[in-house]
């Protein structure tokens, strides 16, 4: 299998370059990880961040529904994950109902 | 450690051409996650794909790649899978490309069961040349050339696979990535035609006017239109209205493949005999 | 070297030119007057481990045919005018993607289905301009059934060196006649093979299209680790699609120059009894069969008349054209299966009007008889 090597102690990590923020990973995220926030350089005037990585729960289901090569999730051997915790779901339904967007921001 | 895309990557195309949140980028990673499970090598494999956005999907993969003319892939891999029978071949068509303009292909290609994988990606409508019907396109919906909603009747492009007797058939949607990547694993492996109808989002040319203008909303549109093959062979005539199964639909390992069959067209030519059927 | 002797059809040869020259797909679909190309060659093909396809639609042959040649094997395809019309398309691909094939095109009466049984030179000017936008054409007409042989095998080789589509034009009569012909051994026929060039540095280095100015694409053999990318659209040095301005400007130029620089390789005539003749005929194809024959019944009655055979007629000979034309001034007949096609190639290279000399033409699906031709000579040229 071909492999990429993980920055070191990190769940998840993005590649703004390629961001074109849909909103898609967000809307994957059952644990609140992830969030837009405004950016007026790109095209949609948002762009992805990871906002809570120690609720990262290793699902990859961001980085499958990503189209755009642009988000990474660790290998579960290399990583402790965290569990899904209900402060992290409510969060993620938040985020959602907030348009995907951070937050207060 | 986490998968490395960047392998099968022309990685100074990206990020690609296609519209934030396009299904095709999701079936790209899904088909190199598929070619890396099967350990096939990139200059054994050659991506052949027509015109409309899914065109663009041959010059992403870092292999022996062809962007043929609308409609036309399978006749380009045809000829290069009769010239190279133990070359791995993939097609990429849209709906418009694999089922209108280039529908006879698909027919035959799907006929002769010639070794070649042919992907169809479906997003139900003329996505790069601006929202025009295509033969996928739900009745009602709006397009640019039937603003009133579409009348034409839709194509189940699997039941026309089937009919025309490929000997793998399989549906999948980009809202299910791993399911995906099991299907083309499967369909890769099959030796004959593999036909692998994708369910995929165009929320820009088919969603913005139909009330799904967002990935989100064109997605969850796939998944009610959606069911699994299982569901849906317990359901009544009645209740499958609408909906499409997913899931391989057919698998034949006896049909024969037609490079197999050439084999013997050769043999029987060089020892003066007919063909063994 | 000793030639050979062969009874055969000028569609029975043209395939087995392309086997001899080293063919190894055909990719086709029937119709007629061509079918007999893909007949023989479905025989051939198989034997020696190529394969033949026949294909659902004209379409569908000229593309596999197209993704043959750009896996690094010779191909072929072979069709009469409406197929070409079908096929136009694709031979544009060939062109800007820079892919060798042999288009064989056995004339029949056009336009439409027009007379698919009969004969005519109706697609002269469909093969200089075959596709849209801006291509320049080469195109081979043999003028008797031992050319139907040689010129595919130079078919075969021209793709090669200029990396483009090459039009065989037979017609009817020609492909139909059943004749003796001599033909060269076939020693000599694979000693002259030319194969495509190949790059054979480093991968990383690899730069398909990056070329000088009057040469075509240097394009590898697929599955052998240069991997690159065909597409139709323009592209630069790397055969990636660009919209780039110069990059365009530079392609496009380089397809015509690296024809227009080298016609020497590709310019091919015939002269017949031109040395003192005083009246010039021209001919091509079949045409030039009865020509021929119409020249040598006046030379009988002491007629001092000799004729010019165009064999490449696309690049145009336009030079030899010119330099007759001043030797001549307007003492020419030019007889034609068409409206005129082959007579525009003839007034832009010399600057006369077809109404300063003698035109015969006929479009009817029949050909010009010698007796036609001797009586239109001596009743407008003489």
């Amino acid at each position: 299998m071909s492999l990429m090597k993980a920055p070191e102690n990190t769940p998840v990590w993005t590649n703004e370059a390629n961001c074109k923020a849909c909103d898609i990973c967000v809307a994957v995220c059952p644990a609140g990880v992830l969030a837009m926030r405004p950016d007026p350089h790109s095209v949609l005037g948002a762009m992805i961040t990871v906002i809570a990585p120690e609720d990262c729960i290793g699902c990859n289901e961001c980085e499958l529904s990503c189209p755009d090569f642009a988000i990474y999730v660790a290998d579960k051997k290399e990583y402790k994950f965290a569990k899904l915790s209900d402060q992290a779901k409510e969060r993620a339904k938040k985020i959602a109902e907030n348009n995907y967007m951070q937050l207060g921001a | 450690m986490a998968f490395n895309y960047d392998e099968y990557l022309r990685t100074d195309k990206m990020p690609t051409l296609w519209c934030w949140g396009c299904g095709d980028g999701v079936i790209l990673k899904a088909f190199i996650r598929a070619i890396d499970k099967l350990g096939i090598k990139k200059d054994d494999m050659c991506v052949v794909s027509g015109i409309g956005c899914s065109g663009r999907f041959s010059s992403y993969i870092d292999c022996n790649t062809v962007h043929t003319t609308h409609g036309r892939t399978v006749a380009y891999a045809t000829g290069i899978k009769m010239a190279n029978p133990d070359k791995h071949v993939f097609c990429i068509a849209g709906d418009g490309d694999g089922l209108a303009i280039g529908g006879n292909h698909t027919i035959h290609g799907c006929r002769r069961n010639i070794d070649i994988n042919l992907i169809l990606i479906n997003n139900f409508i003329y996505g790069l040349t601006n929202s025009q019907t295509s033969p996928t396109t739900p009745q009602g919906m709006w397009t640019v050339t039937m603003k009133r909603g579409n009348i034409d009747p839709t194509f189940d492009a699997c039941k026309l696979a089937e009919g025309a007797g490929a000997s793998f058939i399989a549906r999948e949607k980009v809202t299910e990535p791993r399911k995906l990547e099991k299907i083309f694993v499967e369909a890769f492996k099959h030796k004959g035609f593999s036909f692998i109808d994708v369910f995929s989002n165009c929320h820009i040319n088919l969603g913005r006017k139909n009330k799904m203008g967002s990935a989100m909303e064109n997605l969850d549109w796939i998944d009610q239109i959606t069911v699994s093959k299982k569901k849906y062979d317990a359901m009544s005539e009645e209740e499958r209205k609408g909906l499409f199964p997913t899931g391989v639909l057919k698998k034949d390992e006896e049909a024969r493949e037609y490079t197999e069959m050439y084999e013997k067209v050769k043999e029987a030519w060089q020892n003066n005999t007919k063909v063994e059927l | 070297m000793s030639k050979r002797e062969v009874i055969s059809s000028g569609n029975d040869l043209a395939a087995r030119a392309a086997v001899d020259a080293g063919c190894k797909f055909f990719g086709g679909y029937p119709i007629t007057p061509s079918s007999e190309v893909m007949h023989t060659i479905s025989d051939l093909l198989p034997k020696i481990g190529g394969a033949c396809m026949q294909m659902e639609d004209e379409i569908a042959g000229i593309c596999a045919a197209i993704g043959a040649s750009m896996s690094g094997v010779r191909s072929m395809t072979a069709t009469s005018g409406p197929g070409i019309s079908l096929k136009a398309e694709n031979i544009g691909l060939a062109f800007i993607a820079e892919v060798p094939l042999v288009i064989v095109n056995v004339m029949r009466g056009g336009p439409s289905t027009g007379l698919p049984t009969r004969v005519q030179q109706g697609d002269v000017l469909q093969a200089k301009n075959p596709t849209h936008g801006d291509v320049k054409s080469i195109v081979l007409c043999p003028g008797n059934l031992s050319e139907c042989y040689t010129e595919t095998v130079r078919a075969f080789n021209l793709a090669d060196r200029f990396m483009q589509p090459v039009f065989v034009l037979l017609d009817e009569t020609l492909g139909h006649m059943h004749a003796k012909a001599e033909l060269p051994s076939l020693q000599e026929v694979e000693e002259g093979i030319k194969l495509r060039r190949e790059f054979v540095g480093d991968p990383a280095d690899y730069r398909p299209y990056d070329v000088p100015q009057d040469e075509p694409a240097i394009l590898n053999p697929m599955f052998k680790g240069y991997r690159y990318h065909y597409t139709g659209l323009h592209h630069g040095p790397t055969g990636f699609p660009t919209e780039d301005a110069e990059v365009c400007d530079r392609l496009i130029k380089r397809l015509f120059n690296k024809v227009d620089a080298h016609t020497d390789e590709i310019e091919s005539y015939e002269e017949y009894l031109l040395d003192d003749a005083e009246y010039l005929v021209i001919a091509y194809g079949s045409t030039s069969l009865a020509a021929r024959e119409a020249v040598n019944r006046l030379r009988e009655e002491g007629v001092k008349i000799g004729m010019f055979r165009p064999i490449t007629l696309f690049p145009s000979p336009d030079k030899k054209m010119k330099e007759l034309q001043e030797r001549f001034g307007n003492k020419v007949y030019m007889a034609e299966l068409n409206m005129g096609q082959y007579v525009e190639a003839f007034e832009r290279a010399t600057g006369m009007h077809r109404d300063e000399f003698v035109t015969h033409f006929k479009a009817n699906g029949r050909p010009i008889s010698p007796a036609d031709m001797v009586a239109k000579i001596k009743e407008e040229l003489l």
